[in-house]
């Protein structure tokens, strides 16, 4: 049960009160909020218009163009052939980082917080540790030996392994402590019960951690859907590549890649994956409106 | 671990020549890409798709090229249809290959076979140092050596031996937008002196045709070298380090401040380009019609026209001279190395050679197509003779004028610092420029320090 | 730390208890038995996480105290502490590590504050059909690949055609064309310009963060608080902010590291100008590692050893300020 500041005001008890006095703190709070979706949706409006702009209209700063020139996406997609083919591979490089950072994590939390085998406080401080350290740079070279030690190079799937650790540090620790959330006696109850762990931790810790889970999920996808450096040393072949670093490889505007083809690419990429996420969204923020305490 | 990795590699392979040739379909294609992806317990589950005789096979010729090579002459996929059996790639960002190129060397193997992208004074020197590359010489047929122009084969040689393949010369030059020109009452022919380029300038900013007469490329490479040059191009050190402190480089930088005086103002700036490669401030300003010349290699002009209102405004034209000056410029290839621990030698010297003589290419490249016009020029004496016997009816007039300049034009000595002297003396020499420093000697000594002082950390 | 420990030590000893009770065995079994349960829900993680994250760093560690060069086949030599004498003489070091800290202090109150403002604001509204909007037009930036972001904002602060300057110059002739500002490329503005960038690609992210949290927070509790008379400010300072602690925490410190060691963004509009405010500690390591001479990765590695450690001081005094209280 939410309780709303909004209607708490003892405006709400007089309606005789004109609407606007009446919702005056809304109208306030709901400016501010759509003023920053403004500033969000803006740029991204500059980028829809450049792909329908003529090629001097590219150029100048105006927002409406003089000339429209629709002709761009036909270009993009005849044009450039491997554009579905690194879309497929950010796709199932990113699913496999997100399902599998999230599974492992969501275990070595659970571990952490009610198993507390010998150690752990060691564990949690290297992982702590871990995030501040700028490994990302300096550890190009090292993860290339050991990529090619696996054999994994120019391997789209390999990619997975070392985007799963991308994150990994900082998934376990949310997951941690959002397990901590979940009392002990709930965990030992239910092991009365004669749960083992994998129960335990599948019907009545999950559950009770999905906020946790739905934050961890954001966090990677967010890494391994834009991940460039990775993506960028560990793979050769054009084909084998994920989105972001073909797109990298076309910011310079050369060739075909002028600004408006360049912004269609633009769009192309961003637009499914908005259309996916409106659709599972639900689920999505679902596990956020749901407060931990009606478990 | 080679062996694994060539295992892998060959099955890899095989899975994609059977894609392309349609004998299994995506989704196979990708669960085998996936299990081989999964190491050695992949490869049992594998040799029961029948494939192992692609073991007995040695691995076809593996060449990688930069992505803007083939953004900019998109004909090369075309090309190579030539050679079926040739696996090209791509690399996807200049200077993200190299890091790559050095750690296979360490373990005397490449994953590639010849790399094509190479800048002599850029990476040679660091990639014969790292003995990732080995010399053409035991390649290359005698009579292409001999083909090559000789400033650029020399471009392309250390202690004799030819390291660099050269493929696309770029020429520093002036270009200008005639509309603008005539807007401002100049007449249609390039500036002959930097004098006469700096009175032009400044005709088109009084006459408001453009908001800016003049503009340059920031980089020391594009701008502070072809300067001196164009005085002298002897401005070098005994051990190949540009002199910051000769008279042709100090004259260079007096220049840079009179032509930024009637520029847009953000030309020192980096701009949002990537790394300075590409999309720098002058490019934008030229590209936007907003100044009438830019002083840089003429493929940035042709690429930055095709934003113009009418493209044909552009006009190419040589370098201009002090008057007291020899008159050279600088150019570089972008050229073609030869991978020590690659493999199929004599089949990438074969695969280069019709590559750097292909005419569709310098067709292409020349006169445009609808995916843009690069105005890269090819290296070999003989491509530009047969077009002066038989002048095609595509052909450019700037390629006879970038033609009669490469006698007098200088490549940019090779040096392990070659490139990167002038991105540690940018921000010095900058100090003038910028009037924090009002004796430009005095800021070119700062510069010699400070490159001495990086190279003597190692 | 000491009551979590001590709450663990006893949820251990009730575990055990009613292990005990569930399967009488042997003392030594059980406890194998359980140690082992634990270790298989953490060795996924543990391998990745030694794997790619622990192994390169002590590899980066051992370079930092040898002669390596990338460029050259001879082996590396110990050469003690070398590297970091040079580091820490080298007023570069300095200067640079200056600049990752003055764009931490630029971007880190931005990214933490509005998204906590936007999500109050956003976690009140009760339209569902609305609520559900606002989220998912709050999430767009985040799903928009880094590259992606750096090219729209390229376009954003675009000197000649960008739509900021056009603003400034021609709708409302605030500038002109040889006075507008220069955002991106190495100017005063560039680090400012940067984290405007960062902060509207994680404005949304944050939110949801934000959201996550706030959703966790008994609802009850400001409630009875407010029938109790206590203003709405008091109910943000004495309930909301300390429930969301945790989460703040982890922006903080997550943020607080990723702005700290920015390099891509960097790269992008700064390049290896030294004078440029971009050129921050990440870079002058980038740039030794893997641009001049001999790639010296020795030296680079106790830049990047100096770095860590200074952001290691700042990291232990951010946990101290976020330490749970009582």
């Amino acid at each position: 049960m939410s309780v709303d500041v909004f209607q708490r005001r003892p405006a709400a008890a007089r309606p005789k009160r004109s609407w606007f006095v009446r919702n005056k703190s809304a109208i306030f709070s709901h400016s501010i909020i759509n003023f920053f979706l403004l500033i969000i949706l803006l740029p991204l409006t500059w980028v829809l218009m450049m792909s329908v702009k003529s090629m001097p209209d590219a150029m100048r700063g105006n927002f409406w163009p003089r000339k429209f020139d629709f002709t761009h996406y036909a270009y993009v997609l005849q044009k450039i052939e491997t554009l579905p083919v690194n879309l497929f591979n950010s796709i199932y490089v990113t699913a496999a980082t997100v399902l599998l950072t999230t599974l492992f994590a969501a275990l070595a939390g659970y571990a952490l917080v009610h198993l507390r085998p010998r150690f752990s406080g060691i564990l949690v401080a290297a992982l702590l540790i871990s995030l501040y350290f700028p490994t990302r740079v300096v550890s190009i070279i090292s993860v290339y030996e050991i990529q090619s030690f696996l054999g994994l190079i120019n391997s789209t799937a390999g990619l997975i392994l070392p985007y799963i650790t991308l994150n990994l540090a900082i998934s376990i620790l949310i997951m941690r402590s959002v397990f901590q959330l979940v009392p002990h006696e709930v965990i030992e109850a239910a092991k009365v019960d004669g749960a083992g762990n994998w129960r335990t931790l599948w019907t009545i810790a999950l559950p009770m951690a999905r906020n946790g889970l739905v934050v961890v999920l954001v966090v990677n996808f967010v890494t391994a859907w834009g991940e460039f450096l990775l993506g960028a040393t560990l793979t050769n072949d054009q084909s084998a590549r994920t989105m972001p670093v073909v797109l990298a490889g076309a910011q310079g505007g050369l060739g075909q890649w002028t600004w408006p083809n360049l912004a269609a690419v633009y769009v192309i990429v961003v637009a499914p994956g908005l259309i996916a996420f409106t659709f599972v969204q639900k689920l999505f923020f679902k596990g956020m409106n749901e407060g931990v305490g009606k478990g | 671990m080679t062996i694994r990795k060539e295992q892998e590699y060959i099955l890899q392979e095989a899975a994609r020549q059977q894609l392309l040739q349609g004998s299994i379909d995506r989704r196979e294609f990708l669960t085998r890409s996936l299990v081989t992806g999964l190491g050695l317990a992949g490869v049992g589950t594998i040799a029961k798709f029948g494939i192992s005789p692609a073991f007995a096979q040695d691995r076809p010729l593996t060449p990688t090229f930069y992505q803007w090579i083939q953004n900019l002459h998109p004909g090369i996929p075309a090309f190579n249809e030539q050679f079926p059996d040739v696996n090209y790639q791509i690399a996807p960002v200049e200077g993200f290959g190299i890091e790559r190129f050095v750690a296979e060397a360490k373990d005397k193997e490449s994953t590639w076979d010849v790399y094509v992208g190479q800048t002599p004074f850029v990476e040679m020197s660091a990639m014969i140092a790292a003995d990732v590359i080995e010399p053409w010489d035991d390649y290359i047929p005698k009579d292409v050596l001999d083909d090559i122009i000789p400033s650029i084969r020399e471009e392309g040689t250390i202690n004799g031996k030819l390291y660099g393949w050269p493929f696309l010369l770029d020429v520093i030059g002036n270009s200008w937008h005639s509309g603008i020109t005539t807007k401002a009452g100049l007449a249609d022919k390039a500036p002959e002196t930097w004098d006469e380029h700096l009175a032009n300038a400044k005709a088109i900013v009084e006459s408001q045709a453009a908001p800016y007469g003049a503009t340059f490329d920031n980089h020391g490479w594009r701008c502070i070298a072809p300067m001196a040059h164009s005085m002298s191009s002897d401005t070098y050190t005994p051990e190949g380090l540009f002199n910051f402190e000769s008279d042709a480089a100090v004259e260079a930088l007096m220049l840079m401040k009179k032509i930024m005086a009637l520029s847009q103002p953000d030309i020192l700036l980096e701009g949002g380009s990537d790394g300075g490669v590409n999309g720098t401030v002058d490019e934008l300003a030229f590209a936007a019609q907003r100044v009438g010349y830019i002083t840089k290699y003429f493929n940035a002009p042709l690429r930055m026209a095709a934003y113009w209102d009418d493209p044909k405004a552009l006009h190419l034209g040589p370098l201009p001279k002090f008057s007291n000056g020899e008159g050279s410029t600088v150019f570089w290839t972008t050229g073609c190395a030869l991978f020590k621990h690659g493999k199929n030698k004599e089949k990438a010297a074969e695969y280069i050679k019709a590559l750097t003589y292909d005419a569709q290419i310098w067709k292409d490249s020349i006169a445009g197509t609808d995916l843009g016009r690069p105005g890269h020029l090819p290296p070999y004496k003989s491509i530009y003779a047969g077009w002066e016997a038989d002048k095609p009816d595509w052909m450019a007039d700037f390629v006879p004028l970038v033609r009669g300049q490469l006698d007098r034009a200088k490549a940019i000595t090779n040096h392990l610092f070659g490139l990167q002297q002038f991105v540690i003396g940018k921000p010095l020499w900058e100090t003038y420029l910028k009037g924090e420093e009002s004796d430009p000697r005095a800021a070119m000594k700062r510069v010699t320090e400070a490159v001495q002082a990086e190279i003597n950390r190692g | 730390m000491a009551d979590i420990k001590q709450s663990g030590q006893m949820a251990r000893s009730r575990r055990l208890a009613s292990n005990t009770v569930r399967r009488p065995r042997g003392h030594w079994a059980s406890q194998f038995r359980k140690s082992l349960g634990s270790w298989v829900f953490l060795l996924p993680a543990l391998i990745f996480f030694v794997g790619y994250q622990v192994y390169p760093i002590f590899r980066v560690l051992w370079m930092s105290f040898t002669d390596y060069q990338a460029l050259t086949n001879e082996p590396a030599n110990w050469v003690g502490l070398d590297n970091y004498k040079a580091a820490m003489s080298d007023p570069l070091m300095w200067s640079s590590l200056g600049r990752a800290a003055l764009f931490t202090l630029m971007f880190l109150p931005g990214t933490i504050i509005l998204p906590l403002l936007l999500a109050i604001l956003v976690d009140r509204v009760k339209n569902p059909w609305l609520a559900t909007v606002y989220r998912v037009v709050l999430i767009i930036p985040a799903v928009i690949p880094s590259t992606l972001v750096f090219v729209l904002w390229k376009w954003m602060y675009n000197f000649q055609s960008g739509p900021i300057n056009h603003f400034l110059v021609e709708t409302t002739g605030l500038f002109t064309l040889q006075n507008a500002p220069q955002w991106l490329g190495g100017t005063a503005l560039t680090l400012p310009s940067i984290a405007i960038m960062e902060i509207w690609w994680g404005l949304g992210y944050h939110t949801i963060f934000f959201l996550a949290g706030l959703a966790m927070i008994s609802k009850d509790l400001p409630e009875a608080a407010r029938i109790d008379g206590a203003s709405e400010w008091k109910v943000f300072w004495h309930i909301t902010l300390p429930g969301l602690a945790p989460i703040m925490m982890i922006l903080v410190i997550l943020r607080f590291g990723t702005a700290m060691a920015v390099i891509d963004e960097y790269l992008i509009f700064g390049g290896f100008n030294r004078a440029s405010p971009t050129y921050t500690w990440t870079v002058f390591m980038y740039e030794q590692a893997f641009k001049i001479g001999l790639w010296r990765q020795g030296f680079a590695a106790a830049i990047g050893m100096i770095g860590a450690a200074a952001m290691m001081c700042v990291m232990l005094v951010l946990l101290r300020i976020f330490r749970p209280k009582g």
